[in-house]
């Protein structure tokens, strides 16, 4: 019987500054995330800068809030999980920044989490699931397949070589005229339009592999929206509702596909309880969610989708990872460091941003 | 202030500074110069100098934080780890900015009414003006390339001041504007050791005592936020959304 734990979550890799106090027996006491959607509106994107001048000014205010609503001093708690990586640099290192001023003013240790490991070990949280299961990962900044075998041993089956699914859903979004984030806007749309009108590309699906690509896509919407811009000066709402059922059809097809071939490889590993989990913000979208949940029950496997808050950027996720890490003997005298890039397969190939400052994801 | 115990830092340049001050006296103080590595050397560093004296963070009165202007990264550093700190141990944090500690820091031949320019990136500079301790107006910025001034948010300084005179500035570039801007100058021209900002010497005893005064005034203390001066570098979306027909 091993002691309770209580952590103090901090997130801040991208645009949401988040904080959370989790219990090691799977309790979350108080989950606080504040997102920053409005101040990125007028950019058609999130500025790094602009996001780390927030998380600076308002992570604070989101960690005492947290505590608060938690019941618990700090001095009380058993450690300080941050995100350390990978993200966007600026917000990464005044997360860390406070933590470390946190840490040093309580004696609470720190602990350095990979933002990647607390999307991927959310379906323990939430549903206690064993090691190994498979998980997708897909959201504005990532997409990736992995088998975890435990806490701190991840097996990348592959991923996108260009962009992120949430990323190409912002793009199209913004290709269509409708708002920002794009996740939910274009599956509103998508709700009201003919996914079989456009013959949109499945870029991969001809190739072995768990790899993705998801830029040529975009790049299909536009051109298939330009031609109909030139015919008729504009796109009718049925255009548009069309143009973006097409798209998450396209992007559900290649994510259902790939899921096909990530669960076989996964199948040789024979685990005993065979499961896979969706993490990330894209796993939020019905149509990709019931194409994955047909893909599973093909495969014999249980299905895993924690509840949007959970699947979206949160603090909870990374209090957690920091549990699991302090489980499996994770040594809070090794200093942290914020770092923009940080895969969680160290075995593998870096996919993105090779180059000399090493694999981004 | 009988006794406050203050712990002050910087790193808003190419260094990390730290400094406590206990009862008016600056009793123990570590600089580094480094390009990078603030985010892992300034909390040791901070426990290395309170080591020093044998001092515990429990004892604090507060912290004293530089928040430039200067690089985004190293104010962000600092300030972030002001206010964990601070929420940590229940104190306050109090942001001081390299203009006040340049004011305080400042010979007293140089008058009441001082301009403080400090040199930006490339050719812009950043500039306050102060009544005593006191600013005038917010800090602005203006650029220096060419022959001329583009004054920018300096164009509301005579309103500011009114029928105040600058009567002392410090920066090499200074002079000429003040002057421009109507300035009675003495000839009391106080020269930085440098004219790039990231050779100014912030000294975290001069932030210690400028957050003792403001502790001891007893008025409500802000959280410590960046002064960036400089607005964020973001151009709005270019690409227009298509027509949406009836």
């Amino acid at each position: 019987m091993t002691r309770t734990l209580t952590v103090l979550g901090i997130e801040t890799s991208c645009d949401d500054t988040a904080a959370a106090v989790v219990r090691s027996d799977r309790t979350i006491l108080a989950s606080n995330v504040a997102d920053q959607t409005a101040l990125h509106a007028a950019f058609g994107g999130v500025v790094p800068e602009i996001a780390a001048r927030a998380h600076t000014e308002k992570l604070d205010h989101a960690v005492e809030a947290a505590l608060a609503a938690s019941g618990h001093a700090l001095k009380d708690l058993d450690a300080i999980a941050v995100t350390a990586g990978p993200g966007l640099i600026g917000g990464v290192l005044s997360g860390v920044m406070l933590a470390k001023g946190l840490s040093a003013a309580s004696g609470v240790p720190l602990v350095g989490v990979n933002h990647l490991a607390g999307h991927a070990l959310t379906p323990r949280l939430t549903d206690d699931l064993a090691f190994p299961y498979l998980v997708l990962l897909a959201s504005g900044g990532h997409c990736q397949f992995l088998i975890a075998h435990g806490a701190d041993r991840f097996e990348r089956l592959g991923g996108t070589i260009d962009d992120a699914p949430g990323e190409a859903f912002d793009k199209t979004a913004r290709l269509l005229g409708l708002p920002q984030p794009g996740g939910p806007s274009v599956e509103a749309e998508a709700a009201k339009g003919d996914p079989a009108r456009f013959d949109f590309p499945r870029p991969l699906l001809n190739r072995p592999g768990c790899d993705m690509s998801f830029s040529g896509l975009k790049t299909a919407v536009l051109r298939e929206r330009d031609k109909i811009v030139s015919d008729k000066g504009g796109l009718t709402r049925q255009d548009r509702s069309d143009l973006a059922a097409g798209f998450q059809a396209a992007v559900a097809d290649v994510l259902a596909e790939k899921a096909r071939r990530a669960i076989s490889a996964y199948l040789d590993h024979a685990p005993e309880a065979p499961a896979i989990a969706v993490a990330g913000g894209v796993a939020a979208n019905r149509t990709i969610r019931a194409a994955l949940d047909r893909v599973a029950a093909d495969g014999g496997l249980r299905f895993v989708a924690p509840p949007l808050q959970l699947c979206t950027d949160n603090a909870a996720m990374i209090a957690w990872a920091g549990i699991e890490a302090l489980r499996d003997g994770y040594d809070t005298s090794e200093p942290v460091v914020a770092r923009p890039r940080w895969p969680l397969d160290r075995s593998q190939a870096p996919m993105l941003g090779s180059g000399k400052k090493g694999a981004k994801a | 202030m009988a006794d406050l115990r203050l712990l002050a830092f910087d790193t808003s340049g190419p260094h990390c500074a730290a400094s406590l001050l206990i009862n008016g006296t600056n009793v123990a103080a570590a600089r580094e110069e480094m390009k990078q590595g603030q985010a892992e050397r300034l909390i040791p560093m901070l426990e290395d100098v309170m080591a020093r004296e044998g001092a515990v963070w429990e004892e604090l009165d507060a912290i004293a934080v530089g928040i430039g202007p200067g690089n985004f990264t190293g104010i962000r550093i600092a300030v972030s780890a002001a206010r964990g700190l601070a929420l940590g141990l229940g104190i306050p944090a109090i942001g001081v900015s390299t203009f006040e500690a340049v004011r305080d820091d400042a010979p007293a031949r140089l008058g009441d009414i001082v301009m403080v320019m400090l040199p930006g990136p490339r050719d812009v500079e950043y500039f306050q003006v102060f009544d005593g301790p006191d600013p005038v107006a917010a800090p602005g910025m203006l650029d220096t390339r060419g022959s001329g001034y583009s004054f920018g948010t300096a164009r509301a300084l005579p309103d500011a001041l009114g029928h105040r005179k600058i009567t002392g500035v410090t920066g090499l570039k200074a002079y000429p504007v003040a002057v421009d801007l109507g300035g009675d100058i003495p000839g009391s021209i106080s020269q930085p050791e440098s004219d790039r900002l990231e050779k100014i010497v912030v000294n975290p005893a001069t932030l210690a005592r400028i957050a003792a005064r403001r502790l001891t005034a007893g008025a409500p203390i802000p959280r410590p936020a960046p002064l960036y001066v400089r607005p964020a570098d973001a151009a709005p979306s270019s690409d227009p959304p298509p027509v949406i027909l009836p």
